[in-house]
């Protein structure tokens, strides 16, 4: 079913000439003109430009930059990667029209984007808060050649990429908490990245990466609990930064550190990830399924495994596990 | 590298306690001790290039090979396995953890019993967040489940065992 808001937008569209009333609003969507009102500040904030004409009505004078397969493609300085844009304005998640793609197609380097996901994801299906042209929202369907195992570099060297990205472009300092997360100092996350593969024994059939990064939310856009950790590039910069430029920018970015990966291997993505590293030699805590133990977050390994030293000096490699950062359980 | 001495006292600590597996790694060297059901295989190999998982793989085979060459010693694992007839074994491409369902809350992909084709998403290993879908490969009936959902897995581990008549 069409949203209240959608059906808004579609009747302001149709009036761009002539003011439309309230009342006449009111009617047509059944909702209160109160409702209208904050509706009509929603969209104004989110990119929109209304007039509001007091005893007359609304009319639209200005959309927001809109992504399109074109105006991505247009100015895109990349070799292979988002050759082939495939654009949603809403879709459940952009991880499943990629699978799809991906299984349909060959489609190295196609990139899906949307404007606005219904069930973005995390990890273990945890949702991803992605309002309608707030943040970039995107996959990337590639084939790597390598063998299965080594797979899992991806997700470290797609969180450089992204890091970089944010640094270059807004001159903040992100930092990446393992193996993939970018966060702020103040500890509160801006982006997630979720890759999934489709492997036999020894081949990859084929990787999709998905990254989410909050780019133009307010802390009112989440609910509590979220605001607590969340963060945006607005929030952490005070601007607003246009999404297209990002998607352009990331796309260019990532292209150019896998081919060094795919070129010279992890040593160059580890030193990168390592200058970003959260925690990089504080106490953290590691939950297993038998255990909790503290340890010292020492690095990453050579095939970017995390380090921890235990209180005798052990050193132990992990791939996988539950760590809590903040220390916030203990 | 550790020498001989040093590697006994190892296998004399570990036997004694109740560690099931044991991987010391120092330059470019891995040592992995795996306890079986009565013996404790031992095996030292020197990597400098390749990465420990593969090495570790080639160590479980050997285990393995272990097992079903010395049937009279391992009697109980060879019991339990003939209790259920299987012709292959869908091992682990990567170390990581083992999820039997896409989510918590969700069902699981397969069960005893399950029957697959070649394209069957069996279960989900993850390593450094990389979610890995497994696909069954073979067609035939789940026949075992090897693993718990959530425990971690090496490179090479069987996973499920599979009955393809």
């Amino acid at each position: 079913m069409e949203s209240t808001r959608n059906k808004l937008i579609k009747l302001l569209a149709e009036h761009t000439e002539d003011y439309i009333s309230g009342q006449m609003l009111s009617e047509k969507l059944n909702i209160s003109r109160s409702a209208i009102w904050k509706h009509m500040k929603e969209l104004e904030r989110d990119g929109y430009q209304i007039e509001a004409k007091s005893k007359v009505g609304y009319r639209i004078i200005g959309f927001p930059e809109r992504i399109t397969e074109n105006t991505i493609q247009w100015g895109l300085k990349t070799k292979w990667l988002g050759k082939k844009v495939i654009h949603r304005e809403v879709t459940n998640s952009t991880q499943v029209v990629a699978h799809q793609e991906a299984k349909e197609n060959k489609g190295h380097g196609t990139v899906v984007i949307a404007d606005e996901q219904k069930i973005g994801r995390g990890r273990m299906s945890r949702a991803w808060h992605s309002k309608r042209g707030s943040g970039m929202w995107l996959s990337m369907i590639l084939r790597p050649e390598l063998p299965p195992y080594l797979a899992p570099q991806l997700t470290l060297l797609t969180a450089v990429a992204l890091a970089d990205t944010i640094s270059d472009m807004t001159g903040t300092e992100p930092l990446i908490k393992w193996p993939n997360d970018i966060l702020f100092a103040n500890q509160k996350k801006c982006a997630g990245i979720l890759t999934e593969m489709q492997a036999e024994q020894d081949k990859i059939q084929y990787v999709v990466i998905g990254v989410g990064l909050n780019v133009n939310q307010q802390l009112s856009d989440w609910p509590e609990e979220i605001q607590e950790r969340a963060t945006s590039l607005q929030i952490e910069t005070n601007q607003s930064w246009s999404i297209q430029s990002i998607i352009q920018e990331f796309l260019c970015t990532f292209e150019k550190t896998y081919d060094m990966y795919m070129k010279k291997g992890f040593v160059e993505i580890k030193k990168k990830w390592e200058a970003y590293g959260f925690k990089i030699g504080e106490w953290i805590t590691i939950y297993t399924l038998q255990e909790k133990k503290k340890a010292i977050f020492a690095g990453i390994a050579s095939d970017g495994a995390l380090l921890i030293r235990n209180e005798s000096g052990k050193v132990e490699r992990l791939y996988s596990g539950e760590i809590d950062w903040f220390n916030k359980k203990a | 590298m550790l020498n001989v001495q040093e590697i006994q006292e190892i296998i004399k600590l570990i036997d004694q306690s109740s560690i099931e597996e044991f991987t010391y790694e120092t330059n470019g060297t891995t040592v992995s001790l795996k306890k079986s059901s009565q013996k404790n295989p031992v095996s030292v190999q020197d990597n400098q290039i390749q990465p420990t998982t593969k090495v570790e793989n080639v160590q479980q085979s050997d285990v393995k090979a272990n097992i079903k060459n010395e049937p009279v010693e391992n009697e109980v694992t060879s019991e339990q396995s003939q209790a259920v007839a299987y012709d292959h074994e869908i091992v682990s491409p990567m170390v990581g953890t083992f999820y039997t369902a896409p989510s918590p809350e969700k069902d699981a992909f397969v069960s005893k019993g399950s029957k697959v084709d070649e394209s069957t998403v069996v279960c989900i290993v993850e390593a450094m967040k990389l979610f890995n879908e497994i696909e069954a490969e073979v067609s035939g009936e789940i026949v075992e489940i090897l693993v718990e959902n959530g425990e971690l897995v090496e490179y090479g581990q069987p996973l499920f065992r599979v009955n393809t008549k």
